[in-house]
């Protein structure tokens, strides 16, 4: 009897340590699954975030283009034209009105050079990571109020520093979005920019007195430049929050942790366990 | 000294040293774990010693009881990032201590008795925080291969000693009820230390703060 009770107990406890290790085992191999769909998950987002990137890339690119056409078109070629039409009267003019004419067309053949030198140091995005935001979007600021379409104040608070390059690019492409759609559509006389950088926190805000839009115009699907500057946010860490009503103007704001780590954004990251 | 007793401290040594050697590869929480070896194993020398001298070990074991539950709880309170898993490590530390006190001055005497009062509810809070944590390596996998992870391995250690060590007291009832013999109880007793001891071991050998998912 008690040998009956011994042998159960042995047998018991044997039971229990294989369960147990059947438990471990188990755990092993869910883990492992675990570990695949986790693998799979973050290189699927990072393709999507390097989809993303050349996008932001070939738009900034293009953007580019267009305004270096468009200088080209509206401003040096008009420039150019004059100095043409000046020459062209010198030649049967008297001594005194030919060389006026010649001054005039020297006058205006360094403007040209000045235009054209600017025009070689168009916006791309080697410059952001060359020059820094910061004086990027003070850059584009200056060109904006050359051009005279808009008055635009750009304010900056805290010390600058790099969020990163890849992560600059997208701010500056919805800055440059953002600025796209003042100039395109909100009929604004005034826009104000402004980049704040604190130790954990940068915030960029543009805020135009233009005509404004209904609020639910992103919900609807019909702003999509502005459902894309939402989502290009996120892709990099950081939350954008539009904000408008017709006659009040637009105001958006780009929050942004710069401390916050982002395996697809930053391609490294510790380990972490939560 | 028995041969058994020698092999577990021997073993103990072993994790010790573990610990010690790869100190500062350690994160703050494997610290703590190479501290409450050292500490196990100078506790379980005294053990011995004082139950050579004066035939019993009890206050040696009641102290080394309590010790390790405060030392594995805290290990386990730097490894979970849950904040309601942590909190409730805190205050099971402080009820535990309390009871550990009650029960040794008015149940299970400090001198005389071995506290399985206590010993009952920390093997069962042992196997919950290590079925908790499991849960969370499954919430939150990390991308190094599981048998290098450290926290694996102490986990394991801890299930399995949490588990066993109930079972095996709950067996040892039995048997003094229906006056078997307990030799059998004894070599479980043991198998169960050195397997413990030798994962504790391996947890230690294969921690490194920087790439361990512990204290990140």
């Amino acid at each position: 009897m008690h040998d009956e009770g011994l042998r159960i107990l042995v047998l018991l406890s044997i039971a229990f340590f294989f369960g147990i290790t059947c438990f471990i085992i188990y755990f092993i191999i869910l883990y492992r699954n675990k570990q695949l769909i986790n693998k799979q998950e973050q290189e699927k987002l990072q393709a999507t975030f390097r989809q993303e990137l050349l996008k932001t890339q070939i738009e900034m690119q293009e953007q580019t283009l267009l305004h270096i056409s468009r200088e080209i078109h509206d401003n040096i070629t008009q420039v150019l034209s004059f100095v043409k039409l000046d020459l062209a009267m010198a030649s049967a003019a008297d001594e005194k009105l030919k060389q006026t004419k010649i001054n005039a067309s020297r006058d205006l053949v360094a403007q040209a050079i000045n235009d054209l030198r600017d025009l070689s140091k168009s916006l791309s995005f080697e410059h952001i990571s060359q020059l820094g935001l910061v004086k990027t979007i003070e850059i584009e600021t200056g060109r904006i109020n050359k051009s005279g379409i808009i008055r635009a104040m750009l304010t900056t608070e805290g010390e600058a520093y790099s969020l990163g390059e890849q992560r600059d690019l997208v701010i500056f492409r919805i800055f440059q979005e953002a600025l796209n759609n003042t100039l395109k559509h909100a009929g604004a006389r005034q826009l104000k920019i402004s980049l704040q950088y604190y130790p954990e926190l940068f915030i960029l805000t543009l805020e135009d007195d233009g005509d404004g839009f209904l609020p639910d115009l992103l919900e609807k699907g019909k702003g999509s430049g502005l459902k894309n500057m939402e989502n290009r946010a996120a892709l990099i860490g950081a939350q954008a929050a539009i904000d408008s009503s017709p006659g009040k103007g637009c105001y958006i704001k780009v929050t942004l942790n710069p401390l916050e780590q982002r395996l697809y954004a930053d391609g490294y990251h510790p380990n972490r366990f939560g | 000294m028995d041969p058994f007793s020698i092999l577990e401290c021997l073993v103990l040594l072993a994790a010790s040293c573990a610990g010690l050697i790869r100190y500062r590869r350690l994160g703050l929480s494997f610290r703590i774990l190479t501290w409450s070896a050292v500490a196990v194993f100078t506790l379980t020398i005294i053990a011995d010693i004082s139950s050579a001298i004066y035939r019993t070990n009890a206050l040696v074991l009641q102290i080394e009881c309590i010790t390790q539950y405060v030392f594995y709880s805290l290990t386990y309170y730097f490894i979970f990032k849950n904040n309601l898993v942590k909190k409730a490590i805190i205050i099971s530390v402080v009820v535990i201590s309390a009871l550990f006190f009650i029960n040794g001055v008015f149940l299970q005497s400090f001198n005389k008795d071995f506290p399985t009062n206590i010993y009952i509810p920390t093997q069962i809070l042992y196997a919950a925080f290590s079925l908790l944590l499991f849960k969370e390596m499954l919430m939150y996998p990390v991308r190094i291969n599981i048998i290098k992870q450290s926290v694996f391995w102490y986990n394991t250690a801890i299930l399995f000693y949490g588990t066993t060590m109930f079972f095996i007291l709950g067996i040892y009832n039995y048997m003094a009820a229906h006056n078997l013999d307990d030799n059998f109880i004894f070599v479980f007793w043991y198998i169960i230390i050195y397997a413990f001891n030798i994962l504790m071991c391996i947890a230690l050998l294969t921690e490194n703060k920087k790439n361990s998912p512990a204290d990140a």
